[in-house]
């Protein structure tokens, strides 16, 4: 496909964003923080965030890769920046964004320079970046 | 709320230029596996490794640790510490069962001072992961904000 500036990338979906699946990956990352394995401690800050868990960022940034990789391909990714207005929390569904704003060639390849996100439909975006994705070689 | 003591400025500025030890780091199949699954995504062709795997992998190889990291900063607990941005450059896909060269250090440590009037510590590190051979494989810059007396 033929895809232009200002077009929108494919969405990519995470239904429910999994504890479970926080206490694996706490567990991969040696990640002492209680944040993400403990809801009683969640739930003792005074941020009002409930009885659930906050996912790890990279797990964050895991979703934007998928979306990336669904529509451009494994290992298309060159840069990935993202920042953390809100905390993604256990029990939600995530959607992973994005939009290309610029496309240019450099060393042989067709890059595209995109701003990417992560949303939850009722607290809007939770992530927020950029992306450098190699779309294919000249 | 009982005030705790935030460390000096001179304190947080002084772990500026930080290194860590360095050292090597290989991504294990079945920890791939685990990682790939945990992002929701199927595993990747040609043992390529998820790229997520560029948080844990530079600060493991280069020699530190979460808990280290935190620590440097003084951080009050492990629940004070707040992201500001992860910063990932890939040269080249990352692979399993492949050796990797690991350095990194701390490249910024600064007092700031929040929207809301709250002292906090901007602390910034960059890990840098090579081959063998020293070709390029991937960067990463892991800013946080060490935030003091908000809990």
């Amino acid at each position: 496909m033929n895809w232009q500036v200002g077009d929108n990338i494919p969405e990519w979906a995470m239904e429910e964003v999994s504890a479970e699946r926080m206490r694996t990956m706490a567990a991969i990352l040696r990640d002492p923080n209680p944040l993400h394995w403990d809801r009683d401690a969640v739930a003792a800050l005074p941020h009002g965030l409930g009885k659930r868990t906050i996912n790890q960022g990279p797990l964050g940034l895991g979703y934007i890769v998928n979306m990336l990789h669904q529509w451009a391909g494994e290992g298309c990714v060159r840069r990935l920046v993202m920042r953390f207005p809100q905390a993604v929390l256990d029990g939600e569904t995530v959607t992973a964004r994005g939009t290309i704003n610029a496309i240019r060639s450099k060393n042989g390849q067709t890059l595209a320079d995109c701003s990417v996100r992560l949303e939850h439909d009722q607290r809007g975006v939770l992530l927020e970046g950029e992306a450098t994705v190699a779309l294919s070689s000249e | 709320m009982t005030l705790q003591p935030i460390p000096s400025i001179h304190e947080i500025e002084s772990i500026e230029g930080h290194r860590f030890p360095g050292g090597t780091y290989r991504i294990a199949h079945w920890e791939n596996f685990l990682l790939t699954g945990c992002t929701g995504a199927e595993l990747l062709a040609d043992s390529m490794a998820h790229p997520s795997a560029l948080f844990h992998l530079p600060i493991s190889g280069s020699g530190t640790s979460i808990a280290e990291m935190f620590a440097l900063g003084q951080a009050e607990s492990d629940l004070s510490i707040m992201i500001e941005s992860y910063d990932w450059e890939f040269f080249q896909p990352l692979r399993e069962e492949t050796d990797y060269q690991v350095s990194g250090g701390i490249i910024s440590a600064k007092r700031c001072t929040g929207d809301d009037g709250n002292i906090y510590d901007r602390i910034q590190f960059q890990f840098d992961v090579a081959l063998n051979d020293g070709q390029a494989v991937a960067r990463s810059t892991v800013t946080w904000h060490y935030t003091r007396n908000t809990l």
